[in-house]
């Protein structure tokens, strides 16, 4: 079914493919690359004109042909800060993928506007070399674009690039370039037209955690006894160079120096008011965590059963419970409202490629509206079944693939629950209990044997 | 309830008192028994222990996954590479079906277990149901009395306890209730002579059967109780009717266990069952004939009967063993017999300490006031033979003998221990607190009798039973403490006290075992010393090429040969047998005592106990003054062999203690002989932070021309 709408949009979308208003023009462009952690987040400034009669009110933003899977986050914004509506297009005759943004107000003939795109890339930094060994720097290299990739013509072009080395290996060298402490700077540049590509390379150090999060599996429970059970099942990669030789714990353990590639240990941020938090895998408890309370949320420092290097992987299981009423709201009536986040803080500048948020809820709710913050697969509903249920449980899976911190966000769903069922469950144990001992009673008084003993106490 | 037959009838209201002092009683040892098994879940967390509940919990997850036909027709190729093993075939399934059917009962109501924890506390479980059925079994020998007072003991009896903590999860861990449940339900069709009881005794052997080897004893120790009463002259018509239906229901039950078979009727163990059951047969037909004969026919024919039946016996005896129908007598249970047997024979059963024989304070640890009460539980059950009591001082005194020539058998003996010391205690108190009690004016001309023979009669009473009590209670102190302080912890986690007094935890094994889990190849052969497979395949899911199923000598020493050989020689084996990673237990830095350096000795032992391992002598790894050791003076082919290398390479750098040099290895107090040098065929691939596990990958053979 969903499955089916899906096709149903995207052909619609296809066909009413837009045309690139010639009139609009980037009158002035500065972007901001910041290379420091494993993500590249790309911050740009557009000073946006219209150079034609009619007013607009949408423009165009497409995404650079290297970067098309890669993307994982986009956003633009006005100058008050205020988001602006995106729409996926596409262009005739042309491949790439695109956004339609939608104006606030239109910009009228002559005037121009100030727009920020802010778009996350993952796994846009190759480790060069691929494999390293344990003693060795991890050296990675970003490939992007000296020009601002878009479908108008741009007057002026600034780019700086913010390292987390202050000595690069190489960068490429398309005048004018200065390089300042750790921060490269490219442009101006003038007068690029429409789709203009030409390869920026730098290689530098980079020893930030190039952890992945490969899968994650977030299970939230709802029990309108008050409480809502949170459970993160996290598979994760190393994806920074790979280990080359053997590892020697030796070594390891005299080298303390703070910036190494390999992970030890990161921090993960929960809710304030969670509780019962519990971090585990396959063979039992790890040990090693610190639960760390802080004023606003709980800070756990997880450190994995072994460091991580490389290529090497883990999972973990992490869970942990809120109260329902921080969460969960009544509307009207019996119809209620979960306002809980679809994916949560793993570690900073993390990237999760796959998600499934898996909510379940309490036995006998109807009418279910889910509203989620962006655009996610919904997988086939189930029934789940614990605690003596006899009904079943709604689960709602959610998916996603290619998330970012900028994910974090909540999902709404509103349904009709009536309170009665909270009685459900005490009242099938009641009820069994009182058939069993209708059992025993009649079971200990009546005489069931066929053949009468000689000796019967009664004779 | 109680109040309202107060007035009705006297008698009936005391029956109920008993019934419910008796029910409460026997709930609160059943929850104790319970809760006392779980020190180790609340210091650690719901894990399961040691090595043989890894592969016992592997299997069952496979029960209840695959469910029950794959599980029995299951080829695991994940240990003993390249020979594989059937599952199936080689266990006793009863420990794993029954917690796969708890699992799939609570399933069943929608109770969402983890098999895990089903597993956890399985033995905790039934030690509870334990208790019980060590009342009903008392009951029947003796009284309701003694039947609670071993209740009460049997909850808390270290002996015991040591099998079935929270997360032991062991075959003893619900064979002992099995055990316990034939006997009750043998004694009951020995009382009752009906086939019905006779039945249920095969069906509780049948469990037994499925679910630990050492039914053996059992099926040893019913016809020795046939026997003795024959020889006593009580063998009846109910004996008759209740051993032959437990014999011939009981052995074609246990023959369905595959891993049973056919030995039954073949091997030497169980041949007292089959002659007694013979014998039984015979009496009760020469029973019948001298109540139809006369005295002089019958002697003329009883003795020709003998004669003929004893040459035959012997000589299809002896053809069958000849012939080899009758399976010779395996090494374990010649080493029940000769403790000295195996030590000078089989290597690899006495490298585990627990078929070492018992010593005398481990009598004490496990069992305290118990082993003196047992012999006035014994006089106590002379005193007034019965069918059933000759059973018990039988049971007492057979497995106090095996519990001496096998420390695991402690477990054997333990709730026999306190079915005695129950009788004793109960009959004791009895005694003794009716003169305590006030003297009562209508047996007047009786109590003046018995005070002219007793001087202070009342405190005397009075102080035995305070003695009485006071051993009860310096009995359960002891039972709380040996609990809590040896036999509850998982030894997969360790734990230290750190200098400031706080807890410092050893998770390496885990830690090792996630690592190759997490980083090997899916089909990566690891090798280690056998005590490890188990653990590994569980937690780690990698094949593995010899596990605690000790079942192929051979293989085991070959495993031996690698670690005692020196590297180039060692890889030629490592190649023959495709080893990707090796696993050594290292304690040197933390002082963990049993890591594999302590085990070498067994390693070369065992390894130099084939053929192919001839080459291999013990004494070429002692030092020129005869002693083990890993410094300067001790042997060069032990500081050369690979298990030292794995154990310390880059050891040498490292200072373990203040005061002492690099390279100081804490378990044997002294600084290694051998420090700089180089792994050649072997890197290292993994070391845990406390350097406990340490794990090489074996390198590929060199290039030509490097």
């Amino acid at each position: 079914m969903y499955k089916f709408l899906f096709i149903l949009v995207s052909v619609w979308f296809v066909n009413c493919a837009e045309q690139v208003n010639q009139q609009l023009i980037n009158r002035n462009v500065e972007r901001t690359i910041d290379l420091t952690s494993q993500l590249v987040k790309i911050t740009t400034t557009i000073t946006l004109e219209n150079t034609g009669k009619e007013s607009v009110r949408t423009f165009l933003v497409v995404v650079e042909p290297d970067n098309v899977g890669n993307l994982s986050y986009i956003s633009v914004k006005d100058t008050l800060k205020e988001e602006l509506k995106l729409s996926a297009t596409k262009v005739e005759n042309r491949p790439n993928q695109m956004f339609s943004v939608q104006l606030k107000q239109p910009l009228a003939a002559g005037r121009s506007n100030v727009v920020t795109l802010e778009t996350v890339i993952t796994k846009g930094l190759v480790p060069y070399p691929s494999s390293i060994s344990q003693k060795e720097k991890q050296l990675v290299r970003y490939f992007g674009n000296h020009y601002f990739y878009s479908p108008y013509l741009t007057t002026k072009q600034t780019t700086s690039v913010t390292l987390s080395s202050r000595s690069p290996e190489n960068y490429t060298k398309l005048k004018p370039v200065a390089q300042s402490d750790s921060t490269l700077t490219y442009g101006p540049y003038n007068d690029i037209p429409a789709y203009s590509q030409d390869p920026m390379i730098v290689h530098y150090e980079n020893n930030s955690p190039f952890l992945t999060v490969t899968r994650l599996e977030r299970l939230i429970e709802i029990s309108h006894w008050g409480n809502i059970a949170v459970e993160e099942n996290i598979e994760i990669l190393h994806t920074g160079a790979k280990l080359k030789g053997s590892f020697s714990r030796y070594d390891y353990q005299r080298d303390s120096s703070s910036s190494h590639h390999s992970i030890k240990s990161y921090r993960t941020i929960l809710p304030a008011a969670a509780y019962n938090i519990y971090y585990r895998d396959s063979n039992g408890n790890i040990s090693t965590s610190q639960v760390r309370t802080r004023k606003d949320w709980i800070e756990l420092e997880l450190r994995p059963r072994f460091p991580l290097f490389g290529g090497w992987r883990s999972s973990y299981t992490l869970g942990y419970s809120v109260p329902s009423y921080q969460y969960l709201f009544r509307r009207t009536g019996a119809s209620y409202v979960l306002n809980m986040r679809l994916l949560d803080h793993v570690f900073d500048d993390m990237h999760v490629e796959e998600l499934e948020t898996k909510i379940v809820l309490p036995v006998g709710v109807r009418d279910v509206v889910i509203s989620p913050p962006y655009e996610m697969e919904r997988l086939t509903d189930q029934l789940s079944y614990k605690y003596l249920d006899n009904m079943g449980r709604a689960v709602i899976t959610l998916r996603k693939t290619n998330l970012v911190e900028q994910h974090i966000q909540d999902v709404e769903i509103v349904y009709n629950w009536s309170t009665l069922m909270l009685l459900h469950e005490p009242a099938l144990l009641a009820t069994a209990l009182y058939i069993l001992f209708i059992f025993v009673i009649i079971y200990v008084r009546l005489d069931f044997s066929i053949h009468k003993p000689d000796h019967s106490k009664k004779e | 309830m109680l109040g309202l037959g107060k007035k009705s009838s006297v008698g009936n209201n005391t029956e109920k008192q008993e019934t419910l002092l008796t029910l409460s009683i026997l709930t609160l040892a059943a929850i104790l028994s319970f809760a006392t098994r779980l020190f180790s879940v609340l210091r650690f967390e719901s894990v399961i222990h040691e090595f043989d509940p890894y592969f016992n919990y592997r299997t069952t997850k496979f029960l209840a996954e695959e469910g029950f036909y794959s599980f029995h027709n299951w080829f695991d190729d994940r240990a003993w590479y390249p020979l594989g093993r059937i599952i199936g075939g080689t266990i006793y399934p009863g420990l794993m079906v029954t917690s796969a059917a708890l699992y799939h009962l609570c399933w069943l109501l929608n109770i969402t277990i983890d098999i895990r924890n089903v597993c956890v506390f399985l033995a905790p479980l039934f030690s509870s149901f334990t208790t019980i059925i060590t009342y009903l079994l008392t009951k029947e020998v003796k009284n309701a009395g003694a039947g609670l007072v071993a209740a009460a003991m049997v909850s808390i009896v270290p002996g015991y306890i040591s099998r079935s903590v929270a997360g032991s999860y062991d075959n003893e861990g619900i064979a002992i209730f099995c055990m316990l449940l034939t006997y009750y339900t043998w004694i009951k069709a020995v009382k009752t002579g009906t086939i019905l009881w006779g039945t249920l005794a095969a069906l509780a052997y049948f469990y037994m059967v499925s679910s630990w080897g050492g039914y053996v004893f059992l099926i040893n120790l019913i016809p020795l109780h046939v026997l003795t009463l024959m020889i006593t002259g009580r063998f009846s018509h109910r004996i008759y009717v209740a051993y032959s239906t437990l014999y011939c229901v009981g052995t074609i039950l246990s023959m369905q266990i595959s891993f049973v078979g056919f030995q039954p009727v073949q091997s030497s163990e169980h041949m007292l069952a089959l002659g007694v059951f013979g014998l039984c047969q015979i009496h009760a037909f020469v029973d019948y004939l001298r109540s139809k004969l006369t005295r002089n026919d019958f002697d003329v024919l009883f003795s020709f009967l003998v004669y003929t039946v004893g040459i035959l016996f012997v000589a299809v005896f002896g053809v069958l063993t000849l012939s080899g129908k009758i399976s010779p007598w395996t090494g374990r249970f010649y080493s029940l017999l000769d403790p000295s047997y195996a030590k000078n024979h089989i290597p690899i059963i006495a490298s585990v300490s627990e078929h070492q024989p018992t010593s005398w304070s481990s009598f004490y640890f496990d069992l305290q006031i118990l082993v003196f009460l047992f012999p006035a539980g014994l006089y106590f059950c002379f005193t007034q033979l019965t069918d059933a009591n000759i059973f018990m001082i039988l049971y007492g005194v057979t497995s106090i003998y095996f519990a001496g020539v096998m420390v695991r058998l402690m477990l054997v003996l333990a709730p026999v221990m306190c079915i005695l010391s129950g009788i004793a205690v109960s009959h004791l108190l009895t005694k003794f607190m009716k003169n305590t009690d006030s003297v009562k004016p209508t047996d007047h001309k009786k109590s003046k009798k018995l005070e002219s023979n007793y001087v202070m009669k009342n405190e005397i009473s009075l102080a035995f039973v305070g003695v009485i009590c006071l051993l009860l209670v310096s009995y359960t102190f002891h039972c709380t403490w040996v609990t809590s302080e040896a036999y509850s912890s998982p030894s997969i986690v360790l734990s230290a006290r750190s200098h400031d007094g706080g807890r410092i935890i050893f998770d390496d094994f885990r830690e090792a075992y996630y690592w190759l889990k997490m980083n090997t190849p899916e089909d990566a052969r690891i090798m280690s010393w056998w005590d490890y497979g188990y653990q590994i395949t569980a937690m780690a899911n990698r094949t593995i090429l010899v596990d605690n199923n000790t079942w192929n000598n051979t293989h085991i020493s070959r495993v031996g040969q690698a670690m005692a050989s020196s590297e180039e020689k060692a890889y030629e084996i490592m190649r023959e047998l495709d080893v990707d990673y090796v696993l050594v237990i290292f304690g040197g830095l933390t002082g963990y005592s049993s890591d594999d350096i302590n085990k070498f000795l067994w390693m070369v032992r065992i390894g130099g106990s084939t053929d192919r391992g001839a080459h291999i002598k013990e004494w070429d790894y002692y030092s020129t003054s005869g002693e083990f050791r890993v410094d300067k003076e001790g042997s060069q082919t032990l500081l050369n062999c690979l298990m030292y290398k794995m154990c310390y390479y880059r050891f040498g750098q490292v200072y373990t203690e203040g005061g002492k040099p690099p390279g100081y290895d804490r378990v044997r107090g002294a600084e290694i002989g051998n420090k700089d040098f180089e792994l050649d065929v072997l890197e290292e691939a993994y070391t845990t932070e406390h350097w406990l596990v340490r794990i090489y990958k074996v390198k590929d053979l060199p290039n030509r021309g490097v």
